[in-house]
C-alpha cells in the first residue's frame, strides 16, 4: 500500500466503487452493458447451432432405423446416443444459454451441481441398482424374468402358425 | 499481508486509514444469478430422477423394449425437434428485444408458446395411447401384469366373469357372421379360446402365455406407430382385459414420473411466456426474457436426455 497513486486511477482499474453491504445502483446496468457489448455471433450462429442440433437428433434416431449396423450390440447404440445427447446438451448450454460468453462464475455454479448430480446417481447403485441380487421369495415369485419374455415370444410364434392354419 | 483480490484499495486516505473497495459480487444481473442458482438445483433434481431411472433400468431383470410399451420413436423424435425449435425462437425473441424490435420479439415469443403447447399436445396424445393399452402409473386402472402366471390367469377370469362383460360377450356371440368384420370373427374365436384356457383347471404356464399373447401381443419392431398388435384388447375396446408386459409396471412408473415432471416444467414455462407476452418486449425487458429463456433451454436440455433414454434405449 502506498500513498503515491492518484485516487481516481483505482476507480478506473477496479470497477465501480462500493461500500460494504450495499450494492451500487449501476451494477445491474453495468452487467447488461457488458453483455450488450459482447459478440454472441448473431443470428447466423444460432441457425448453425440449430442445424447441428437437428442433425444430431437425426443421428440419435439413426440407431432406431434399419440402417444401424450394431443392432445385436445395444451397448454400442447406447454409448453413441449418450455421446450425441451430451454434444447436443453442450451446444444448448454454450450457445443458447450463452455460457460460452459468460465470465468464470459459470464454473462456480455448474461444476458443483454436476458433481453432486453424478454422486447422486452413484449413491443409488447399491440399494436400487443391485436390488435384484438378493430378493425375498415372494418378490422372486412375482417379478418378471427373461424366461417370461421367451415364453411370450414362443406363444406368439405358435399363435401365428395357428392363424395361418385357420386362413 | 497480501491484499485479497479487490478487498483493499491501493491507496489510502492518509490519516483516515485504507479505503475498502469491493468488486460487485458477480458480473451478472440479480435476476440472472437467481435463475442460475435455481437451475443448479434443477440440475440436481433431474439428475436424481434420471439417475434413478438409469439405475432402476439397468438393475432390473427384464425391461420392456420401447415397442413393447407402445412407445413411438418417430413421435418422440418429432417432439425433440419441436422443443429444439422453441429454444431457437426464445433466443431469437431475446435478440429481437435487445435490438428493440418489439413486435418481432413478441412474434418469436408467441411462436415459442405455440411450439411449447404443441409439445404438450403430442405428449397428451402419447399418454392417451398408453392409457388405451391399460398402461397407467398405478392400480386400479393399470392393467399390466409382470408374468403370465396363475395370478394373471385369475385376473383375466375375474374380468371375463364381470356381468357387463358377460352381457357384451353374449351379444357378440349372438350376432351372425355376416354382420362381423374379419377381425371380429377371428377375435370371437380367440376370445372363446381364451375363456376355455383360463377356466381349464389343468392349465400350463404356456397356456397362460398364449392367453397373454391373444389379449395383447408384445408388438414386434415392425408394428405401427401405435403399437397395435391386433390382440383382443384392440379388436374389442370394451374388453379391457389384463395384459402381460414383463417389467412393464416399473417402466410405467418411471416413464410417467419422468415425463410428468418434465411436462410440469413445460407448463410452468408456458405460463411464464404468457406473462411475458403481456409486457412490451424491448431492451428493458430483455433481462426477463433472458431468465425465462434460460429456464426454457434447461427444459429442452432435460428432454435431450429423456428422449434417447426413454425411446431408444
Amino acid at each position: 500500500m502506498s500513498n503515491s497513486g492518484p485516487h481516481e486511477s483505482s476507480n478506473v482499474t477496479h470497477g465501480p466503487k462500493t461500500s460494504p453491504g450495499k450494492l451500487p445502483e449501476d451494477i445491474g446496468s453495468a452487467a447488461e452493458d457488458e453483455q450488450a457489448h459482447e459478440q454472441h455471433g448473431g443470428i447466423m450462429q444460432y441457425m448453425a447451432v440449430f442445424a447441428a442440433l437437428c442433425f444430431l437428433t437425426t443421428m440419435s434416431f439413426l440407431t432406431y432405423s434399419p440402417y444401424w449396423p450394431w443392432k445385436d450390440e445395444p451397448q454400442v447404440g447406447w454409448a453413441f446416443m449418450m455421446a450425441v445427447s451430451c454434444t447436443k446438451a453442450l451446444l444448448v448450454v454454450l450457445f443458447f444459454m450463452h455460457v460460452l460468453w459468460e465470465a468464470n462464475w459459470k464454473y462456480v455454479l455448474t461444476i458443483p451441481a454436476a458433481m453432486m448430480a453424478i454422486f447422486l446417481a452413484i449413491m443409488l447403485i447399491p440399494d436400487i441398482g443391485l436390488r435384484n441380487r438378493m430378493v425375498s421369495q415372494e418378490r422372486a415369485l412375482h417379478m418378471a424374468r427373461g424366461s417370461d419374455v421367451l415364453l411370450l415370444e414362443k406363444a406368439s410364434s405358435a399363435g401365428e402358425v395357428e392363424n395361418h392354419e385357420h386362413e | 499481508m497480501n491484499a485479497p483480490a479487490a478487498s483493499i484499495g491501493h491507496e489510502s486516505h492518509g490519516h483516515h486509514g485504507p479505503v475498502l473497495q469491493y468488486q460487485p459480487g458477480l458480473p451478472l444481473t440479480r435476476g440472472k444469478l437467481i435463475m442460475w442458482l435455481f437451475l443448479s438445483t434443477e440440475i440436481m433434481f433431474f439428475a436424481a430422477l434420471l439417475g434413478s431411472y438409469v439405475v432402476l433400468r439397468f438393475g432390473a431383470a427384464v425391461w420392456p423394449k420401447p415397442h413393447h410399451v407402445h412407445l413411438s420413436e418417430p413421435i418422440g423424435a418429432f417432439n425433440t425437434f419441436v422443443l429444439i425449435c422453441s429454444s431457437v425462437t426464445v433466443v431469437l425473441a431475446l435478440e429481437a428485444a435487445r435490438a428493440n424490435k418489439r413486435s418481432l420479439a413478441k412474434a418469436w415469443m408467441l411462436l415459442t408458446l405455440i411450439l411449447g403447447s404443441l409439445f404438450l399436445g403430442v405428449k397428451a396424445y402419447e399418454y392417451s395411447s398408453k392409457f388405451d393399452h391399460g398402461i397407467y402409473p398405478w392400480a386400479p386402472r393399470g392393467r399390466i401384469y409382470e408374468r403370465p402366471d396363475l395370478y394373471y390367469g385369475s385376473a383375466v377370469r375375474a374380468r371375463l366373469s364381470e356381468p357387463a362383460i358377460l352381457a357384451k360377450i353374449k351379444e357378440l356371440d349372438g350376432r351372425p357372421e355376416s354382420e362381423l368384420s374379419d377381425a371380429e370373427i377371428t377375435g370371437r374365436r380367440r376370445l372363446k379360446q381364451v375363456k376355455d384356457m383360463v377356466n381349464n383347471p389343468d392349465q400350463q404356464a404356456f397356456d397362460l402365455a398364449v392367453v397373454a399373447d391373444q389379449i395383447m401381443p408384445l408388438p414386434g419392431e415392425g408394428s405401427d406407430s401405435h403399437g397395435h398388435g391386433g390382440g383382443l384388447n384392440d379388436t374389442f375396446a370394451w374388453l379391457q382385459l389384463p395384459a402381460v408386459i414383463p417389467g412393464g409396471n416399473m417402466w410405467a412408473s418411471t416413464y410417467f414420473f419422468l415425463t410428468g415432471f418434465h411436462a410440469i416444467h413445460v407448463i410452468v414455462g408456458l405460463i411464464v411466456f404468457c406473462i411475458l407476452l403481456l409486457y412490451e418486449l424491448g431492451p428493458k425487458t430483455a433481462g426477463m426474457i433472458e431468465s425465462a429463456g434460460l429456464y426454457w433451454h434447461f427444459v429442452d436440455l432435460v428432454w435431450i436426455f429423456l428422449f434417447p433414454l426413454l425411446y431408444l434405449f
